[in-house]
């Protein structure tokens, strides 16, 4: 397909995914939606350290950045997973389209990849609110020390962090794009459970170690737990943390995740083709 | 119509939607199985998170008390304040608001329905949470923790029948806010923690104060692990009392409101909003 052709799909998309997602509101309205999730996701697992921490009598201000950050980056997961999953429920089921951008010139694989950038530019914004508000809550507010040097932050490695996991999420998201054409009635359970999976072993809120071995095994295969860590190192320079690794840890697992993803999707379109699903009807 | 034939109509109605509910609820075995894994998924990264700081184990019952409850205010959100929404997606609201039966009879049947489905899936979570991370539960007074217990539902589902005439009227408004009412209730009425701790700021507090699930949770806690009885979770019983004698007919006074605002506006059978 020629490039222009691509572009533009994954232009539409993007412009189509937004207005989805933000015309049932005002702007201003639009805004606190995005901003108060993920804050109340914040501020539940802050006070849960925060008043764990003050029975168990130490409060340690390295952990809870730890914790500060891999909670604010997580939600680039929950996005593009509950995107990717939902638009195909929605396409084909609620608004009946799926049919008509099958048919259209532009591929589908690339309309999904507009739509699951859209999920993307949606998370950076809720991303930022929310680290702006933790940062006034916790630390101004409730007096915790967050050691970030935010002038200091090494945006090289930040980038690639974000890229080589935002495409890896969407690879994990073309698997549930797969599922989802391939069932009915699993649009809400799939990302759940695939976040929550990953939300347990990904070393998001809490450290790996305190895990049990297999549980330390699991999260050894995950590509959330380099993608956090390398987000974590552009923030914080720890010098026990080995970046170099953990990069290239996270591109094998991209690529492992990426062609999965894209295999199960072109295997679950073909068996949809055949099988009538693409234009299926569900409770709408 | 006489009242006994009317009284007589409207649990003949509530019956009818509350096996719909229960039929409906269970016919999907993979709902019922990731209604059980996905908050053990969540419960555990929480646990994990009280293990990290070295809380006491009690704690950890919190957590899992917290979720057990969760998966009631959830049942409320999106089987019952929602519900009304995708009947009106689906075509069914209008069937409903032509029938000769009154409205609470409907969302009766889908709180009762939805409470025995409900029901099943938290027990579920309760007894998984309680084996895995062994956490120690201290009941002395089992009448007083049961009696809680439903006095939080009771109030919970007061509240998703007020809530249930705003998503009425809404498109995808109404699937957002409930989406909205998700972790914010959580912080608020401290699922995962005690409200009552000294490092919750006093405006939480306050706010936390207007839920029912709050005094829920709370005295749950306290009878179920810290081992209290009646006499200390009294104030607990009475504001579940007081939340519950108080939204039952404002629900019924939101209803009656929105469904004619719903009439004048042409938007009580709009789909796609």
């Amino acid at each position: 397909m020629a490039v222009g052709t691509i572009l533009r799909t994954v232009k539409q998309a993007m412009w189509l995914g937004w207005k989805v997602e933000t015309n049932w509101a005002d702007p201003l309205v639009f805004a606190i939606y995005y901003l108060i999730r993920p804050v109340a996701g914040l501020l539940i697992v802050g006070f849960i350290f925060l008043i764990g921490s003050v029975v168990s009598g130490t409060v340690d201000s390295g952990l809870f950045t730890y914790l500060f950050i891999g909670n604010s980056f997580f939600i680039y997961v929950v996005q593009v997973m509950m995107t990717m999953t939902m638009l195909i429920h929605e396409d084909r089921a609620h608004y009946e389209v799926l049919k008509h951008i099958y048919l259209a010139p532009g591929s589908l694989s690339w309309y999904i990849v507009g739509r699951a950038l859209n999920g993307v530019m949606n998370a950076s914004v809720s991303l930022l609110l929310s680290l702006g508000l933790g940062v006034a809550i916790f630390q101004y507010g409730l007096g915790i020390n967050i050691p970030i040097n935010w002038l200091g932050i090494d945006w090289g490695i930040l980038g690639l962090g974000l890229l080589f996991g935002i495409i890896c999420f969407m690879g994990m998201g073309f698997i549930l794009c797969g599922i989802t054409i391939m069932t009915s009635k699993v649009q809400f359970t799939l990302p759940e459970y695939v976040s929550g999976i990953l939300y347990l072993f990904g070393g998001v809120v809490f450290l790996p170690e305190i895990l049990p071995s297999w549980g330390q095994h699991i999260s050894n295969a995950l590509p959330v737990t380099y993608f956090l860590n390398i987000v974590r190192f552009s923030f914080l320079h720890q010098a026990n943390l080995d970046v170099q690794m953990n990069l290239l840890l996270l591109i094998v697992t991209v690529i492992a995740t990426v062609l999965i993803g894209l295999a199960v999707f072109k295997v679950a379109m073909f068996r949809a083709r055949r099988n009538g699903l693409i234009d299926k009807k569900e409770e709408y | 119509m006489m009242m006994r034939e009317n009284v007589l109509l409207n649990m003949r109605a509530a019956y009818a939607r509350l096996w719909v509910r229960i039929k409906g609820g269970n016919r999907e075995p993979q709902w019922l199985i990731a209604e059980t894994i996905i908050p053990i998924i969540t419960l555990s990264a929480y646990i994990f998170l009280y293990k990290m700081v070295k809380a006491p184990p009690e704690y950890s019952g919190f957590v899992i008390i917290g979720g057990t409850m969760m998966a009631f205010w959830s049942n409320v959100l999106w089987n019952m304040s929602a519900q009304f929404y995708w009947e009106k997606e689906v075509g069914n609201l209008e069937v409903y608001l032509v029938a000769p039966i009154s409205r609470m009879a409907i969302l009766l049947g889908m709180a009762l329905g939805g409470f025995v489905n409900t029901t099943l899936r938290a027990v579920a979570v309760f007894i998984a949470g309680m084996y895995i991370f062994q956490v120690p539960f201290a009941i002395y007074e089992p009448l007083t923790a049961l009696l809680i217990f439903f006095l939080t539902i009771g109030a919970l589902y007061a509240l998703g029948m007020m809530f249930a005439s705003l998503f009425m009227l809404y498109g995808r408004e109404a699937w957002h806010t409930a989406n909205l009412l998700q972790e914010p209730i959580q912080f608020l009425s401290g699922t995962y923690y005690p409200t009552t701790s000294q490092v919750v700021p006093f405006m939480v507090q306050l706010l936390s104060s207007l839920i029912p699930l709050t005094f829920g949770l709370d005295g749950i806690r306290k009878v179920a692990i810290l081992g209290l009885g009646i006499s200390d979770v009294w104030p607990n019983i009475v504001a579940l009392a007081v939340f519950t004698l108080v939204l039952l007919p404002l629900a019924r006074q939101a209803l009656r409101f929105m469904e004619n605002l719903g009439k004048k506006e042409g938007r009580l059978t709009l789909r796609w909003q």
